[in-house]
């Protein structure tokens, strides 16, 4: 597969130039738009907001927090792509639409960005979050 | 949106390139030139093409020359071209409506990316693209085209496969950078899985630490100086079958096992602050010597490097692990404590047993692991207080760990032996010179139960069927009476080195070895010694049959080519010298315990071939009731299978000693 190691390299190049520059160009911008079509511009605007948490256990495990537009609170997984948002049930998980929905490539850009709030939280904690979103699916 | 923010210069550019592209397309359709000339324009032939979430990829041929400019005959796939992967976005895709051989024009501002480990460069931004349409039969076959749908191939992309944004060169001149630590193995992870040396990078003496910064940059690196306490062996939990049902008797010879038995070899550390982790290493095979490992590498310093958190357990979760951990609390030399300055005093007694530990396991089948087997003993090692069966029967509470060095008199299997080595529980009935020195007051054999999680080696599995053996049996488990050796107990057949504890007694015994008489204190599932007079015979029981002679398998069956000739299906061979065993139940009246009525069952074999039937009908024809009743028997070895009160009866079955 093509799509990822593009993607990753896209991220990668905006990581460097943000070190390099503290600045995005544009042409990067537009990659991220041409890859990531309608989703470019809500995870930048999520960045911008600096919406993107992450959550680490004493133990090493991490998760991500979002918060969308609506105000509620998204967990994305660190190990794999994942994200309990409706869009990306839909355009990911269903239709292979999508590589990311907009939250993921937040916590992506947020990476690369240096934007990411940082949280430590207890073991219980974070197993209480991850059990949270089972029952609201539940 | 922000103002100022990325969004909001992503939506402006956004919008400045919508317009570029309609208007760049509008003027395609009205200007039809070939641009070929200019520069900046990409020329290429679409090889193949198949689709990514929505993205069409093609992988193309650069052309240096549009085609149309050249005759037929030198239209003729070059492949020393270059090739590039060329991507088009879903609207640009159904407007090109690309096949293979088709030729592309892609205008700038293209994009080009170079992936790190692909030769093949990625060309984006690929808005401005138009179809250069050959010149015959241009027309006719785009009508075709447009009437056949090309099906095209669609990639699933892998939701494992994640995105690491921090560059592998760069990792020492970063600071920890904010990347994900990929648990499932990618693509990406070849990078990393060559092996690092464990060179002169400075050396941590807390897990705590290295735990810790796991993902940070250069973890991999860290190395953590510990002391081996217990090296032990862990049934992998892979290969724990559930026990097989079978009627299968006990035999001699080893079960011919082709699985490899699951067992890992383990090693419970200790760092200088006094925490605890257990590494679990490599799979060990069944030759390999647990015994070896134990003598040269407990109570010796090691460096772990790379090591990978398997789990975070906790004293609720992992009795037994904590079993074994109190009983090297607390520490024998002052540990250091974490946040002050070392040069103060250090706290020793006081601190609390643990309630947590790590449990490490070795990265992709490498082992970081240096143990300096030259070196001396570390004075925090605690090697195994060894205590006499005495006293240990004499400990009150219950999940303790002991150790002791006993004699083994007779080992009692308690399932069937269909069952692999490795999973089979049994009964050992030991003792030692504190129990058979003391008058009374306490029995002279304890059993000790093994569980099938307990790993024992082969070495010591056939020790204990060859006959009696010495045992040091390292962390068995105490509790409500009963010893148990469970997982991460381990049984030598030689004496440690190291032990503490002044009431060890490490000798042999001398004399022959006494066993309880039977009485009103025995116990089911123990082993007595009983005299008495023959009060009756179940004769119903009296019963003789053919075993074979290499198993002992007590189901022989008639030969189907030769119904003269016996046959064992375990063996899958005839038996030419059957065994002959001969078993009756005996009433005796013992004056050891004589409320209760005393059931054996005893047994003989004959083992002469030639005799065998001959012996056979002698025996039923001799046998009379009234020639064996009111002898006298003793002392006879027994097991006790049953106690009951009411009746009171017990039931017992002669058994010989190793």
């Amino acid at each position: 597969s093509t799509l990822p190691a593009v993607a990753e390299e896209l991220l990668r190049e905006i990581k460097k130039a943000f070190q390099e520059t503290s600045q995005v160009p544009d042409d990067l911008l537009l990659g991220l738009n041409f890859i990531f079509g309608p989703s470019a511009v809500p995870a930048l605007d999520l960045v911008d907001q600096r919406s993107v948490t992450r959550l680490r256990s004493p133990s090493g495990r991490i998760l991500y927090q979002v918060l969308g537009s609506s105000g509620k609170l998204y967990t994305c997984y660190s190990s794999c792509h994942f994200c309990t948002c409706p869009a990306f049930g839909f355009s990911v998980l269903q239709k292979s639409e999508s590589l990311l929905c907009k939250h993921i490539l937040a916590v992506y850009l947020s990476q690369a960005l240096g934007a990411c709030q940082e949280l430590a939280v207890s073991e219980e904690q974070l197993s209480n979050i991850l059990l949270a979103e089972e029952e609201d699916e539940g | 949106l922000c103002r100022g923010g990325l969004a909001e210069r992503l939506c402006r550019l956004q919008n400045r390139e919508r317009s570029a592209i309609s208007f760049w397309r509008h003027q395609c359709l009205s200007d039809d030139k070939i641009p070929s000339d200019k520069s900046g324009v990409l020329i290429v032939r679409i090889l193949e093409i198949f689709e990514e979430c929505t993205i069409q990829v093609a992988i193309c041929q650069q052309l240096l020359q549009s085609p149309a400019t050249l005759s037929p005959e030198d239209a003729v796939i070059n492949a020393e071209e270059p090739v590039l992967k060329v991507l088009f976005t879903r609207e640009t895709a159904a407007h090109l409506k690309s096949r293979p051989q088709d030729v592309i024009h892609i205008y700038p501002p293209w994009q080009k990316l170079l992936l790190q480990n692909a030769d093949v460069p990625v060309i984006m931004n690929t808005y401005f693209s138009q179809k250069v349409l050959r010149s015959e039969h241009s027309e006719a076959r785009e009508k075709t085209y447009g009437l056949t749908k090309m099906l095209i191939r669609k990639n699933i992309i892998s939701l494992a496969q994640t995105f690491r944004l921090d560059d592998v060169d760069d990792k020492l001149h970063q600071e920890p950078s904010d990347n994900q630590v990929p648990c499932a193995p990618q693509a990406h992870n070849n990078v990393d899985s060559k092996q690092h040396p464990l060179a002169a990078s400075a050396v941590n003496d807390s897990l705590l630490e290295m735990v810790e910064s796991q993902g940070a940059v250069g973890w991999r690196e860290v190395q953590v100086q510990v002391v081996i306490q217990r090296v032990y062996c862990l049934p992998a939990r892979e290969g724990y079958r559930s026990h097989t049902q079978g009627n299968k008797r006990l035999c001699a010879a080893p079960v011919t096992n082709s699985d490899p038995p699951n067992v890992r070899l383990c090693l419970l550390v200790q760092d200088a602050y006094g925490m605890f982790s257990e590494v679990q290493l490599q799979s060990l095979s069944s030759t390999d010597d647990i015994e070896q490992y134990c003598r040269r590498w407990e109570g010796k310093s090691c460096c772990l490097a790379g090591m990978k958190i398997l789990q975070r357990t906790t004293r609720g979760r992992a009795l037994g692990l904590f079993s074994l951990i109190d009983s090297l609390w607390p520490p024998v030399v002052p540990v250091k404590v974490p946040g002050q300055s070392q040069d103060s005093e250090m706290m020793t007694t006081n601190l609390p047993p643990p309630s947590f530990c790590y449990i490490l396991t070795v990265q992709s089948g490498e082992i970081h692991m240096k143990v300096d087997e030259e070196e001396q003993i570390s004075n925090l090692y605690q090697p195994p207080a060894v205590h006499g069966l005495k006293e240990i029967l004499r400990i009150d509470g219950c999940n303790g760990r002991c150790s002791f060095w006993a004699q083994v008199l007779y080992q009692r299997l308690q399932t069937k032996h269909s069952v692999p080595i490795d999973q089979r529980e049994m009964l050992l009935f030991v003792t030692d010179s504190t129990l058979q020195n003391v008058a009374h007051g306490i029995p002279k054999v304890v059993a000790v139960s093994v569980t099938a999680s307990c790993v024992l080696s082969m070495e010591i599995m056939e020790a204990l069927s060859a006959g009696s053996q010495l045992v040091f049996f390292k962390d068995a488990l105490w509790g409500n009476g009963r010893i148990i050796c469970v997982e991460r107990t381990v049984l030598l057949l030689q004496k440690p080195l190291l032990c503490s504890a002044a009431g060890a007694d490490l000798s042999e015994l001398t004399g022959p070895v006494r066993l309880d008489e039977l009485d009103s204190t025995t116990q089911a599932s123990s082993i007595c010694a009983l005299r008495g007079t023959v009060v009756g015979v179940n004769e119903s029981t009296a019963f003789s049959w053919p075993t074979c002679n290499r198993c002992g398998n007590g189901k022989l069956e008639l030969c189907p080519q030769d119904r003269e000739l016996l046959y064992c299906n375990q063996c899958s061979e005839v038996v030419t010298t059957p065994v002959l065993k001969m078993q009756l139940e005996v009433f005796l009246s013992c004056p050891s315990r004589s409320q209760s009525t005393v059931k054996v069952k005893v047994w003989h074999e004959i083992r002469a071939a030639l005799f065998v039937l001959l012996t056979m009908l002698l025996f039923l024809q001799t046998y009379e009731v009234q020639s064996v009743l009111g002898k006298e028997v003793g002392l006879l070895n027994c097991y006790v299978h049953s106690i009951a009160s009411h009746p009171n009866c017990v039931v017992l079955e002669e058994i010989v000693l190793l």
